[in-house]
């Protein structure tokens, strides 16, 4: 299913969150929001800024409120204050392929059954240039490393469906049980956000390690 | 002549990216922006190589089944011959994988109409200078990866000098290959220097990592959006002046050589078929 078609199916089908931004449809066009703004949206005075431009999910979503660089859009970090109003279901994909990259597509080839899914250690394989070393971390690094910067309380809001190889899970954790839903909400409400390769981030943690444990060996 | 519009189409533009600074996939976005705003693709997209969609992600983004891939990188080499193929699962000018074609276009940089947007930049960057008594330098990585990755950076410099342009010298120089921009006042045998960086983004290597390497900045410094180099010019150096210019790729008609490749693939398509 296309993204498009996947995001008119949910809505239709009642859900109406992804990640941390509430989805709401109003006559013809669509609110998007931070779902902590929620109390405020519906306040005469909300005080949000108000865009138009679906474009502009790319500035709201680049830097967190203390300025720091959301280097990863899964990060549980999005800045608070703004809302959305868009015109079509086209211009609310594309303010939310800047949100979440790709996250449309993603969930839907998930639920279908066609996503492919990428082993860490086929990732770090692929890895050149200084990234190289990152392949030469242990198992129990890496499984360490999930735990110590993946999951919600890591700030991301993935769900993890990679493997370390095609023969070894994760460990389990609070980070590999997490299915890609912030808050108390169900499937039936919000769309999953998921993880199908170990982001670069994390390649990058891998290749501290990997020296850290090559240094320690 | 202006492309033919793509209505059932989508452009996939792909970058390299940076999980550390920001400014690094802004013209990417700036170009895709450009190209949706013309409404000649149904969509436009980006992916990279170290940001988020990944290129693998990127057969997610779409709901088009037909796709034009421009890489948006500077040179043919590691990157459009090896990198981008295999993650795309490309292999020729049009696959199609899993049910969507994907058409794989030249990266923009060896478009000759890149020429014209070097001699812009310099011009840009150096209005009142006189190119008899200038020398321009165009600057790039250079990589032991592969030997085409200098090449689009050669071809200029040729293209330059067989040009009208009127420059004193024009010359290539690398971050990690000979002859090294680190040496830029030896490169110049006259009193101005023009140094145009020929990068997509002004990012890591051409904001911070050169500016040191040319002795602008004692160190690395913060990135681009944070701060106002460019307009420093010029800085008195080594018994020389000299003029540095923003990445190449932050030019807004970079666009119109996304769409130059996309045509010349067309053509070539239709010349072979």
């Amino acid at each position: 299913m296309s993204p498009t078609a996947f995001l008119a199916q949910s809505l239709a089908a009642g859900i109406h969150r992804i990640g941390q931004i509430e989805i709401r449809a109003v006559g013809s066009g669509f609110q998007l929001f931070h779902a902590d703004d929620l109390a405020l949206v519906d306040q005469p005075d909300h005080g949000l800024t108000v865009h138009r431009d679906p474009e502009s999910a790319r500035d709201i979503s680049t830097y967190a409120e203390d300025d720091t660089y959301r280097f990863t859009k899964g990060q549980t970090n999005l800045k608070r204050g703004w809302i959305m109003l868009l015109d079509s279901l086209e211009d609310t994909r594309r303010a939310l392929d800047h949100f979440y990259p790709a996250a449309l597509g993603l969930a839907a080839a998930q639920r279908e059954g066609t996503l492919q899914i990428e082993t860490l250690r086929e990732k770090l394989n692929r890895q050149t240039g200084m990234y190289r070393f990152a392949r030469n971390i242990s198992d129990a690094g890496a499984q360490q490393l999930v735990q110590k910067v993946c999951g919600p309380a890591h700030q991301c809001a993935k769900w993890i469906l990679w493997t370390l190889d095609a023969n070894t899970p994760l460990d389990d954790s609070e980070a590999s049980r997490f299915r890609g839903i912030p808050g108390n909400l169900t499937e039936n409400e919000a769309i999953p956000l998921v993880c199908r390769e170990a982001c670069n981030h994390f390649v990058a943690e891998c290749r501290k390690v990997s020296k850290a444990e090559h240094a320690a060996s | 002549m202006p492309i033919t519009p793509k209505p059932n189409s989508a452009l996939l533009i792909v970058g390299h990216g940076s999980t550390e600074n920001p400014d690094s996939s802004t013209p990417y976005f700036d170009h895709a922006e450009e190209i949706r705003r013309r409404g000649l693709f149904k969509e436009v997209h980006c992916c990279f190589w170290k940001e988020e969609p990944s290129m693998r992600e990127a057969w997610y983004l779409t709901d088009c089944t037909d796709i034009y891939v421009v890489p948006d990188f500077i040179s043919e080499g590691y990157f459009t011959q090896d990198v981008i193929p295999r993650e795309l699962d490309l292999t020729g000018p049009t696959t199609t994988v899993r049910g969507k074609t994907f058409h794989y276009c030249l990266p923009v940089g060896v478009h000759p109409s890149m020429t014209g947007l070097i001699l812009r930049r310099a011009k840009e960057v150096a209005p009142d200078v006189d190119p008899a008594t200038t020398t321009l330098i165009i600057t790039g990585h250079g990589t032991g990866l592969n030997q085409n990755s200098t090449k689009a950076i050669r071809d200029q410099v040729d293209l330059i000098l067989a040009s009208s342009a009127g420059y004193a010298h024009v010359t290539d120089a690398y971050m990690e290959e000979q002859p090294f921009i680190a040496k830029w006042d030896e490169l110049a045998p006259t009193e101005n220097v023009v140094v145009v960086p020929f990068f997509i983004s002004d990012g890591l290597h051409s904001f911070q990592d050169i500016p040191v390497l040319l002795g602008i900045e004692p160190e690395v410094g913060p990135a681009a959006s944070q701060r106002e180099i460019f307009r420093q010019n010029p800085h008195l150096l080594r018994s020389k002046t000299l003029y540095y210019s923003s990445a190449i790729g932050t030019e807004r008609h970079l666009a119109d050589v996304i769409l130059d490749q996309i045509e010349d693939f067309d053509k070539e398509l239709k010349v072979n078929g």
